[in-house]
C-alpha cells in the first residue's frame, strides 16, 4: 500500500544567465494511494514531476511538506525501512559493469538484509523469468542496454518488496523483452503488491495499469481508471489524452 | 556498521575485478623501487669506476718543469695533452680536458732559493671528472710539497718533525644511529602524506564521483543501507587504499635503500653503522606509534577525497577539486621537512603538520607524550569532524541529483 498526502516538492535551481537563485514547485500537492494488487500508472511529460514523485515514494529524496507512507510506514520518519520494502527501478539506474549478474545480485541481497545464497537463489530465479540466466556469470561490460535493465529489474525486486516503481522500465528494451516486462507486472499484481509504473508508452498503459494518473506542471490531474480517463476526456486512446494535456498546457488545465 | 563493512567488501570485488588498477596500485611500486634504486647504483658505480679507470687529462703551463715532469710520471692518472687552441676554459666546459695548470716560469729558480712559488690551476666544479682531476692533482701536490718541505728542513739541518707540530686524530663522538633517524623524521612524514593522499585519490573519486557518473550511486542509495553507513563503507575503501599504497611504497623503499646500503657500504663503515642505527631505532613501539598517527592522518585524507568526491558532479569536476590538494601536501610535507621545526611552540597545536612534527620526534628519539596526545586527539576529531559532514552532504539531495 503506498498513500501520498498533498506531498510537495521544490527545488531550488540557478539560472545560469542571471545567475539567480530560482524555486520551482516540481510537485504540488499530490495525494494517491495505490493498494496491494493494483498497478498505478503515472503519465506526464518531461519535466512534468513524475520521476521527483517517485524518488519520493522510494526514499530518495524527501517531500517539503506532506506525508508518504509505503505499507503504513513513513518516508521520512523511517528511510531506511520504508525501502526495505520498496523496490525501485529507473533509467537513471545502472549496474556495477565489473560484476557479473550473479555477483551483482548477491551482493545486493546483502545490502538489503537477504542472505546472500537465498539472494543469489531468487536472483537466477528472476534472470531466468527475464531470459539472462545464461549470461548470470560474465561481466557486464559487454551487455547491451536491455541486458542491464533486466538485471536492474532482476536487482529491484531481488529483496522481494510489497512495493514495486517502475521509472520508465521499458525504455531501451525490445518489444519482447518489453513484453516480459510486461507479464512480470502482471505477477506483481498477482502476488498482491502495489506497483506504480511511470511509462510515455501509453499501449503499455492501457495493457496493465488498473488506474492512471496524470502529472502536469508538478499537479496530479486524474486519477481514474484507463477507462474513465478515456471517458472523461472523451478520446479514444490515452495518447490522445496526453496530446490534449500537452495543448491545455499552455492555458493552463483546468 | 555491518553496512558500512558491506560496502567496503563491494569497492574491494570492485577493485579486484580490475586488474590492471591492481597491478599499478599494489605491484608496480614493489618493482618499481628496487629497479629504480638498483639503476641508480649501478649508473652510478658504473660512472665512478670508469672515471677511476681513466687518468685525467692535464694542459701543463710549466717552462721550468717543477711539476710537468711528476704529473708525466704518474701516467696511471695524469695525461698530459697539448694546450688547446682558443679559451682553455671553455675547453675544460666542452670536456675536451679535466684541468689546466700553470706554473710561473720562474717556479725552479724559486724553489732553488727557498721561495713560495706561484701557480693557477682551472677545472670545472659541476664536472665529477673535472673534480676528480683536481682531487688527484691536489694529492700529488701534497706529496711534492712534503718532499720539497722535507728537502728544505734537511739543507737546514733541521729535524723533519718542524714541518709536522700536530698529529691530529678525528674520531666520531656523534651517534649514527641517532643521526639517520633525524633524517628519516624529517622526511618520513613527507613521504607518507604524499603517498597516502595520492594513492588513495583516484580511488576515491572513482568510489564517489565516478558512481554518479556511472549511475550506480542511486541504485546504491535505493537500498535499504542507512546513508551513514554508506558514507563510512567508502571512507573506509578511501582510507585502506590509502594506508595500503603508503605502506607498499614505504616498505619497498625501505628495502630497495637497505639492499643499496648494504651493498655500496660493504666496506664503508658508516654505511653499515646507518643500516644498524635504522634496525635499533624502527623499534616495534616506534614504528607502533607511527602507524597509530598515519590512521588519523589518513582518515582525514580520506574524508577530503570523499568530500571533494561527493561534491563533485563527475569525475573531472572531482579530479580537478582534489589534485591541488597535492600541492597542499607537498607543501605541507616540504614544510615538516625544514630544518629548526621543532623549536616552534605553536606547531604542536597546528593539525596535519602537528603530526609530522610528533613523527619526527619519535625517530629522533625527542618523544614528547602530551604533543603526541594533541596531535593523535586534533587529527582524530578533525577526521570524526569531516565524516559528519560527508554525510551531511550525502544526505543533501543536491549533491546525489544533478539539479
Amino acid at each position: 500500500m503506498i498513500r501520498l498526502t498533498d506531498v510537495h516538492k521544490t527545488f531550488l535551481v540557478k539560472d545560469k544567465r542571471t545567475r539567480a537563485r530560482k524555486r520551482i514547485e516540481a510537485v504540488r500537492g499530490i495525494s494517491l494511494e495505490v493498494r496491494p494488487g493494483e498497478i498505478y500508472g503515472l503519465l506526464g511529460p518531461n519535466g512534468a514531476g513524475k520521476s521527483t514523485t517517485l524518488r519520493m515514494i522510494a526514499g530518495l529524496m524527501r517531500p517539503d511538506r506532506g506525508r508518504i507512507e509505503v505499507c503504513g510506514v513513513d518516508t521520512v520518519e523511517s528511510p531506511e525501512r520504508a525501502r526495505a520494502l520498496v523496490g525501485y527501478l529507473s533509467t537513471d539506474l545502472n549496474v556495477y559493469s565489473r560484476f557479473t549478474p550473479r555477483e551483482l545480485l548477491r551482493l545486493f541481497g546483502e545490502f538489503q538484509g537477504v542472505d546472500a545464497r537465498v539472494a543469489e537463489r531468487r536472483g537466477i530465479h528472476l534472470l531466468e523469468e527475464l531470459g539472462l540466466a545464461d549470461f548470470a556469470d560474465i561481466r557486464m561490460e559487454g551487455f547491451s542496454g536491455g541486458q542491464k535493465q533486466k538485471v536492474s529489474i532482476a536487482r529491484a525486486l531481488l529483496h522481494d518488496p510489497r512495493v514495486v516503481i517502475f521509472d520508465e522500465p521499458t525504455t531501451g528494451l525490445d518489444v519482447l523483452t518489453a513484453k516480459t516486462v510486461l507479464d512480470l507486472l502482471r505477477v506483481m499484481k498477482a502476488e498482491g503488491r502495489s506497483v506504480v509504473v511511470s511509462t510515455h508508452v501509453m499501449p503499455m498503459v492501457e495493457a496493465v495499469c488498473d488506474r492512471v494518473g496524470i502529472i502536469f506542471d508538478g499537479g496530479l490531474h486524474g486519477d481514474a481508471t484507463p477507462r474513465e480517463i478515456l471517458a472523461r476526456w472523451g478520446v479514444a486512446s490515452l495518447d490522445e489524452v496526453f496530446f490534449k494535456l500537452a495543448d491545455a498546457g499552455a492555458g493552463g488545465v483546468s | 556498521m555491518n553496512g558500512a563493512l558491506l560496502i567496503l567488501k563491494k569497492e574491494f570485488m570492485e577493485l579486484s575485478k580490475d586488474r590492471k588498477t591492481l597491478f599499478f596500485t599494489f605491484v608496480m611500486p614493489l618493482i618499481l623501487y628496487p629497479l629504480i634504486f638498483s639503476m641508480m647504483s649501478r649508473l652510478g658505480s658504473h660512472d665512478a669506476a670508469a672515471r677511476a679507470g681513466h687518468p685525467s687529462r692535464v694542459c701543463v703551463t710549466d717552462p721550468s718543469q717543477v711539476l710537468g715532469r711528476v704529473l708525466a710520471g704518474d701516467p696511471q692518472r695524469f695525461t698530459i695533452v697539448p694546450r688547446p687552441p682558443g679559451d682553455v676554459r671553455q675547453a675544460i666546459r666542452d670536456q675536451k680536458l679535466e684541468l689546466a695548470l700553470e706554473v710561473e716560469p720562474a717556479a725552479a729558480a724559486k724553489l732553488a732559493r727557498n721561495e713560495t712559488l706561484d701557480m693557477t690551476v682551472l677545472y670545472d666544479h659541476s664536472d665529477e671528472s673535472s673534480k676528480l682531476a683536481l682531487d688527484r692533482f691536489k694529492n700529488q701536490l701534497g706529496r711534492q710539497e712534503s718532499l720539497w718541505v722535507q728537502a728544505r728542513l734537511k739543507s737546514l739541518g733541521a729535524s723533519p718533525q718542524l714541518a709536522v707540530p700536530v698529529r691530529l686524530e678525528t674520531l666520531e663522538a656523534g651517534d649514527m644511529g641517532l643521526f639517520v633517524g633525524k633524517l628519516i623524521g624529517s622526511f618520513l612524514p613527507y613521504l607518507l602524506m604524499i603517498m597516502m593522499y595520492a594513492g588513495a585519490m583516484q580511488h576515491g573519486i572513482y568510489a564517489t564521483a565516478g558512481e554518479k557518473e556511472r549511475g550506480t550511486l542511486l541504485s546504491l542509495l535505493s537500498t535499504s543501507l542507512p546513508r551513514t553507513q554508506i558514507i563510512i563503507g567508502k571512507l573506509l575503501y578511501i582510507f585502506s587504499i590509502g594506508i595500503l599504497s603508503a605502506l607498499i611504497n614505504l616498505l619497498s623503499m625501505a628495502f630497495s635503500v637497505g639492499r643499496l646500503m648494504a651493498a655500496g657500504g660493504g666496506g664503508d663503515v658508516q654505511a653499515r653503522t646507518a643500516v644498524t642505527g635504522i634496525a635499533a631505532l624502527a623499534t616495534p613501539s616506534v614504528l607502533g606509534l607511527t602507524f597509530m598517527l598515519m590512521v588519523p592522518l589518513g582518515l582525514f585524507f580520506a574524508n577530503f577525497i570523499l568530500l571533494g568526491g561527493i561534491q563533485a558532479r563527475n569525475t573531472l569536476e572531482a579530479s580537478t577539486a582534489l589534485t591541488p590538494g597535492i600541492f597542499v601536501v607537498v607543501l605541507m610535507g616540504v614544510f615538516s621537512m625544514a630544518p629548526g621545526i621543532e623549536k616552534m611552540a605553536w606547531l604542536p597545536y597546528v593539525p596535519v603538520l602537528n603530526v609530522s612534527l610528533a613523527i619526527r620526534k619519535l625517530f629522533s628519539q625527542q618523544a614528547n607524550g602530551f604533543e603526541y596526545l594533541v596531535a593523535l586527539a586534533m587529527t582524530l576529531v578533525l577526521a570524526g569532524l569531516m565524516t559528519w559532514i560527508s554525510t551531511r552532504m550525502l544526505n543533501r539531495e543536491s549533491a546525489v541529483f544533478r539539479l
